[in-house]
């Protein structure tokens, strides 16, 4: 040790002098490197790190209020996103009737099938236009594709609608190549099959011809298309028919309503009045 | 001593500054005279060693914070001062003022050389080859140096920091 202490006192200047050529090496190799830089960089990085841990652990007391905020924006978002989507299916669906060009729907009211009621034997639609729109009692309830039924009681914006596939509904319909005329009903069970009465045993009526509305009808319009013969039973004295609808009621979502047909004297003359229960 | 020493220090200071804003800008054939060496042989010629190389190394650490490049003017000072602290004059020796004066100018130049060595080994800004820059600037520098101290010896130097 105090060998040691003596060669320090001994050589105390040499090492001075290599200390200040180290520590002026030292600047030289932070400066070459950019260490100094590094080091402010890392620094700044530190402290950011630092920063951001501490909002980070801020934001957990706030996490419930944020959640919140969230779940109304998310709420918005969904409300929005749903209209939207809703009003695409409708303008879609609208579009679809629209672009049948062998139907003209001109004078004819739109309307959105807003309820239905659905079993094997009582059915009912409710459309979402009423007298505001002009829709009357007994106007007829169609789509391109041919008869939906009628409707049966209005409300200001809402109207109820018998459709074919219902127990009481009945109208006049004519195969369109033999001209056989008939009374169409549903009796229940399947709601794409429907019974055509009252065609006579004398007539050539064939598997597979459609039958429309016929003229004969007390409210529907006639020519609207109602379905094609399924099978031909005869009976006595008329055939026993059925027939495929035209009309798929599972997919219904628009309907057009036809203007109401003004027959008051004929309906007088044939003793049918709007008080009846059932027209044809 | 203390009281020498702060004042040295504060002149140092105000040399280098003298230095860096003033005495740079004046060159004859791209060499400048250096104040700070000049001032730097003076401390070697009149104090210890020690001393003599922490005034380099702290007039490299100013002349670097001025110039830009600590590492290479701290290292150029710290050897400069070091060597010239060769030609240390005690108060107590029997020199005579001339004999004095001959080691302060032996001094200054040997400084500048060693100085001109390392910043020519260091940085080369103008481009110049090492070797040019050490012998033609350094012994250009040396010389202005030189006459720089001698009118400095004439005028201050001998009688503000006690040779007589």
């Amino acid at each position: 040790m105090r060998k040691f202490s003596t060669l320090f006192l001994k050589y105390n200047t040499w090492l001075l002098f290599l200390l200040y050529c180290a520590v002026a090496f030292l600047f030289m190799r932070l400066q070459q490197d950019d260490v100094q830089a590094e080091l402010h960089s890392g620094g700044m990085e530190f402290s950011a790190f630092i920063n951001e841990h501490l909002m980070s652990f801020n934001s957990l007391f706030t996490m419930k209020r944020e959640n919140e905020r969230m779940m109304r924006v998310n709420t918005d978002l969904l409300s929005k996103v749903l209209s939207l989507e809703t009003a695409a299916v409708d303008e879609r669906n609208r579009r679809k009737i629209l672009a049948d060009t062998t139907f003209n729907a001109s004078g004819f009211i739109m309307a959105r099938v807003v309820d239905r009621k659905f079993s094997d034997r009582d059915n009912m639609l409710v459309i979402d236009a009423g007298w505001r729109k002009g829709i009357n009692k007994d106007m007829t309830v169609l789509v391109p594709e041919g008869l939906v039924g009628r409707v049966i009681s209005v409300s200001e914006h809402y109207a109820k609608v018998m459709p074919v596939i219902h127990p009481d509904f009945k109208v006049v319909v004519v195969a369109d190549s033999c001209n056989s005329m008939g009374i169409l009903s549903w009796s229940g069970g399947r709601e794409f099959l429907a019974q055509v009465e009252h065609i006579p045993i004398s007539s050539h009526l064939k598997l597979g011809e459609r039958f429309v509305t016929s003229d004969f009808s007390t409210f529907s319009v006639r020519g609207i298309p109602v379905g094609r013969v399924a099978r031909i039973k005869p009976d006595n004295l008329f055939y026993d028919v059925d027939i495929w609808l035209s009309v798929d009621f599972s997919t219904l979502t628009q309907v057009l309503i036809a203007p109401l047909k003004t027959k008051q004297e004929q309906t007088g003359l044939t003793g049918y009045t709007t008080e009846k229960k059932t027209r044809l | 001593m203390t009281k020498k020493f702060l004042v040295s220090l504060v002149l140092l200071c105000i040399v280098s500054l003298v230095q860096e804003f003033g005495l740079s800008h004046v060159t004859f054939f791209n060499a400048s005279p250096d104040a700070v060496t000049i001032f730097l042989a003076f401390i070697a010629v009149t104090s210890d060693r020690n001393t003599s190389t922490s005034f380099g190394f702290v007039a490299g650490m100013i002349s670097g914070l001025l110039s830009g490049n600590m590492g290479l003017h701290m290292l150029a000072r710290t050897i400069g001062s070091f060597t010239a602290s060769y030609f240390q004059t005690p108060n107590e020796s029997h020199a005579t003022v001339n004999q004095r004066s001959r080691r302060f100018y032996s001094a200054v130049i040997l400084a500048g050389l060693c100085a001109n060595l390392v910043l020519a080994a260091g940085e080369n800004p103008l481009g110049v080859s090492p070797l040019y820059r050490i012998f033609v600037f350094g012994i250009l520098e040396s010389l202005f140096n030189l006459i720089l101290a001698m009118v400095l010896n004439r005028l201050f130097l001998r009688q503000s920091l006690g040779y007589e």
